[in-house]
């Protein structure tokens, strides 16, 4: 099955949604593309189960009811796995390839979370922070009846109040951040009065069931033989290095841990966008000017995919990524261009203050490599530990991709995303080489592991097209 | 309340909520480790909950497929990735 | 300045493989290298040491090139696990006894066996073989492991290694050549292209050009998987070759085209293409049909219009030397290098090289 589009919308959650709604409404034909059985994405995930959908977010709710109203083709529960330039996505979804194309396409595959490998991360039982608040508010589990919070930011205290409204325990939340920390961007987190007041609640709901809150700590092991039976946490320091002593043992029976969001950029670098490096915005990111444009011609991105500034600024940045998408296939006016984008760049302005201090509040200090002992597995799918990759530094290893060839080092399955920011972090603290000549893995397709049956579909080996012959 | 859905994961009975995913519905009925990684055999299992860390695949259909991205229909075999 | 007695531009196995060659010979050798060392063809191949596939010409240096590999080991993942290449209908049966007979004439340890024989060997593979050849002698290694390799011999040798170190301009003088680069002059008494897909650039700094032309070739890895095959598997016409390492994984090549020049950096990979690579191995090794597809790439190879290598002097240009558009060059690379070194030592190499000079009419020699 193929499609043609005027606009094409990979990512359903808060800016993609939002973006293929404001599509429709200028009166473009638009897809909108999604792996997930609903609109919503991670921050607004629709709930699988009835029983969770009392948790909702009412703004996801919502989105997803607009959604429905308009005259949006949702393409849900497809996984893209390549895009052609100018451009054509193929997917699979549960009746085999599907086709899109169009003139436009506009990205909004939003963000992943921050990993740190400490020894025994790899053990089940153990969970991201983002992956935490999926289980908890969209598929209504616990990840454990007696649960430790770790990392950074404002996920510790989300996830700790869902965990305590699900009926289980909070161990223990260790957050790197001292309370100055978290003060010393209080500007930013007030011009969010409503979020504010949520983290006010969730602090005083923690409070209130007097969970140890350890400031200026981190998770140094994680303890179990099959899964999660305690962990242990220490002190560090304004760099965030642990500091010797102090450290406590933890009973527990899960652990969520993460260190925040960083934009999902494979899409955009197999469209061979440019990027670049910027810490404020979760680290690598899209380039995009402000109308939301790429360095590539009629490609867009918005949302947390193109630099991590939160729920609130993604709506808006979809919305001008698609009134510029529709300026430029001259279907919109630029005057009319103009006047619509120029109160969703005031409200931008406004919303994104939020979204950029927990971005600050969440920005890694390099203390944190020294969590990675030796024997800590960096590369979880192909088992490849700190010692392995700093020996490889050692013989020359410069870049991503160096490490890769030398070590397989995000070869695996996930194809890096979950152990390239520890890799380049570690590259980084023995080289001192700034990130942007650390540089990331080369993009490949397909964007997600594909099996090859459904890939492949029915053909004939007669009918192969076998190019000429090898020369003899 | 709607009835609940009943599957396998390795010849054992799971019942999921309607709309849950395997990988939810197995954590809830306290199945952590759905698979062993091929390099050094360790239990894996569900970590980031959204697809990308290929740690909950598992075997449905002679497939294989991330348990958390799967919405438990009634009656399939799953097994260990 | 720096002072080399040779300078080799390019290091992938051709330059390096030269490099050692002369520095073993008592030369000083600098190699200066665009990017990560074996990050072109050398490091993206999908690491195929089979005699079915080289040319006939170049089976004796391909003989000689698995000598290298073996004795590479386990630093590059080398397998010698033997290879089949399959026919699937009478046009390919006679395509492969045609070809493979010229194989065994020119020496290659290669036997025509029944498909039965072939099924014996590997019951993974698809019944619908009509014919199949067998060669105890072929194998794989590792492509991505190539870089790190060579690093570590060029490292031993007291070979002057500057990565990330692109050549910008190149000047005769009276004593051999100056290059400049990013880092820096370095000049030398004999120069060495040995610079794959981007040759043509690299030529036009000495005022050359030759009918270079740049294949796109495309590979793919699938997740490991339960074992299906163990020898390395090709096909008749020479465009599928397949191999199940002793990790599982799959690596599916056989030179389907992506899109792309060397002069915009990467090749993409196209999807029809690739899907079709795909449904050839995918046909002959069923069993593939539940494996998960984990990346695809392209790679560059250049090549001349007869196929055969460019490997000697440069015409007109004294001391400069070229090394590239070797067919089967990861197998070969190691091999034709060294006689490299030797021509760059003055000495006789032991097997022929293929003289770039037959390209001199096509070859521009720009006045200083």
């Amino acid at each position: 099955m193929t499609g043609t589009y005027d606009v094409i919308v990979l990512g359903a959650g808060p800016a993609g949604a939002s973006a293929a709604i404001e599509a429709d409404r200028l009166g473009l034909r638009v897809l909108v593309v999604d792996e997930q059985e609903d609109a919503g994405g991670q921050f607004w995930r629709m709930p699988g189960p009835k029983a969770a959908r009392a948790h909702a977010e009412p703004d996801g709710n919502d989105l997803r009811a607009r959604l429905r109203a308009s005259g949006v083709t949702s393409s849900f529960g497809r996984r893209a796995w390549f895009i052609e330039p100018g451009f054509r996505i193929s997917m699979i979804g549960p009746d085999g390839i599907e086709e899109g194309t169009a003139s436009a396409l506009i990205l909004a595959t939003g963000a992943q979370e921050r990993h740190i490998p400490v020894p025994g991360w790899t053990l089940p039982g153990v969970f991201g922070l983002a992956a935490a608040t999926v289980l908890l508010k969209a598929q209504g589990v616990l990840p454990g009846r007696r649960v430790t919070v770790a990392g950074v930011g404002p996920l510790l205290f989300l996830v700790a109040t869902a965990v305590l409204k699900a009926g289980g325990e909070v161990a223990a939340i260790v957050d790197v951040n001292s309370r100055r920390d978290w003060l010393g961007h209080s500007r930013g987190l007030l011009s969010r009065p409503d979020l504010a007041l949520r983290g006010a609640s969730w602090l005083a709901q923690v409070r209130a069931r007097r969970v140890p809150v350890l400031t200026r700590h981190a998770v140094r092991r994680i303890l179990g033989t099959n899964t999660v039976e305690a962990v242990e946490a220490g002190p560090v320091d304004a760099a965030w290095t642990p500091i010797r002593g102090g450290a406590r043992r933890i009973e527990c029976d899960a652990l969520c841990i993460g260190f925040g969001l960083i934009p999902l950029t494979d899409a955009s670098r197999l469209l061979g966008a440019s990027h670049r490096f910027d810490p404020t915005l979760g680290g690598w990111v899209v380039d995009v000017d402000r109308d939301q444009k790429t360095s590539v011609q009629r490609l867009y991105a918005c949302g947390d995919g193109a630099g991590i500034l939160g729920a609130a600024a993604a709506p808006l940045r979809g919305r001008i990524a698609v009134l510029a998408a529709a300026r430029d296939l001259g279907r919109l006016p630029t005057s009319s261009f103009e006047v619509q984008a120029r109160p969703l760049r005031a409200a931008l302005s406004r919303s994104a203050h939020f979204g950029a201090a927990m971005t600050a509040l969440s920005a890694p200090r390099p203390g944190l490599t020294n969590l990675i002992s030796p024997e800590t597995t960096v590369c979880r799918c192909e088992s490849v530990r700190r010692a392995e990759l700093d020996a490889a530094i050692a013989e020359g290893a410069v870049t991503i991709n160096d490490l890769k060839s030398a070590t397989r080092c995000g070869m695996g399955p996930c194809g890096g995303k979950i152990c390239e920011e520890a890799a380049a972090m570690l590259i980084a603290e023995r080289t001192g080489s700034a990130r942007e000549h650390i540089g990331t893995a080369t993009a490949r397709p397909p964007l997600r592991p594909i099996a090859l049956d459904p890939l492949l579909g029915e053909f004939n080996y007669d009918a192969l097209p076998i190019p000429d012959l090898a020369p003899l | 309340m709607s009835a609940l859905i009943r599957f396998r994961f390795n010849g054992a009975e799971i019942a999921a909520q309607p709309g849950q995913t395997v990988a939810a519905a197995l954590l809830a009925a306290g199945v952590r480790t759905l698979g062993r990684n091929p390099v050094d055999g360790r239990p894996t299992g569900m970590f980031c909950a959204m697809g990308i860390c290929q740690e909950c695949v598992v075997v449905i259909d002679g497939r294989r497929v991330e348990a958390c991205r799967v919405v438990a229909r009634a009656g399939i075999d799953v097994r260990a990735g | 300045m720096s002072d080399f007695d040779l300078v080799v531009i390019g290091a992938g196995l051709m330059g390096c493989a030269s490099a050692l060659r002369a520095a073993e010979g008592g030369m000083r050798v600098a190699i200066l290298e665009r990017g990560a060392i074996g990050s072109g063809a050398s490091g993206v191949n999908a690491g195929t040491l089979s005699l079915q596939i080289k040319r006939v010409g170049l089976i004796p240096y391909a003989m000689k090139g698995h000598e290298w590999w073996a004795k590479a080991g386990d630093a590059v993942g080398f397998q010698q696990t033997g290879g089949l290449t399959l026919a699937f209908n009478e046009r390919e049966a006679k395509l492969l006894t045609e070809r493979m007979g010229l194989k065994i004439a020119a020496g290659a340890p290669i036997e025509l066996i029944s498909s039965n024989a072939a099924l014996a060997r590997e019951p993974g593979l698809t019944r619908r073989i009509v014919a199949a050849s067998w060669c105890p002698a072929d194998g794989f290694a590792s492509s991505n492991r190539t870089g790190t390799y060579l690093r570590s011999l060029l490292s031993a040798a007291g070979v002057a290694l500057h990565e990330y170190t692109p050549a910008q301009n190149i000047e005769r003088t009276d004593r051999g050549f100056t290059v400049d680069t990013t880092v820096g002059r370095f000049g030398c008494r004999r120069l060495l292209l040995a610079t794959g897909a981007w040759t043509k650039q690299i030529l036009a700094m000495l005022g050359l050009d030759m009918p270079i032309r740049v294949r796109v070739n495309t590979v793919a890895v699938l997740e490991r998987g339960p074992r299906t095959v163990g020898s390395v598997i090709g096909h008749a016409t020479g465009l599928l070759t397949l191999k199940q390492k002793s990790d599982g994984t799959v690596l599916i090549g056989g030179g389907w085209q992506g899109r792309g020049t060397p002069a915009s950096g990467r090749g993409e990979v196209v999807a029809d293409t690739l899907l079709n690579n795909l449904r050839l191995a995918r046909f002959v090794v069923p069993g593939l049909a539940s494996f998960r597809l984990l990346r695809s790439w392209t790679g560059f190879e250049a090549n001349v219009p007869d196929f055969t290598p460019l490997a000697g002097a440069l015409p007109g240009i004294p001391d400069a030397y070229v090394l590239t558009c070797v067919r089967g060059g990861y197998t070969i690379g190691p091999y034709i290098g060294r006689l490299m070194g030797d021509l760059i030592l003055g000495r006789e190499p032991e097997m022929k090289l293929f003289d770039p000079g037959r390209f001199a009419d096509a070859a521009v020699v720009a006045s200083d």
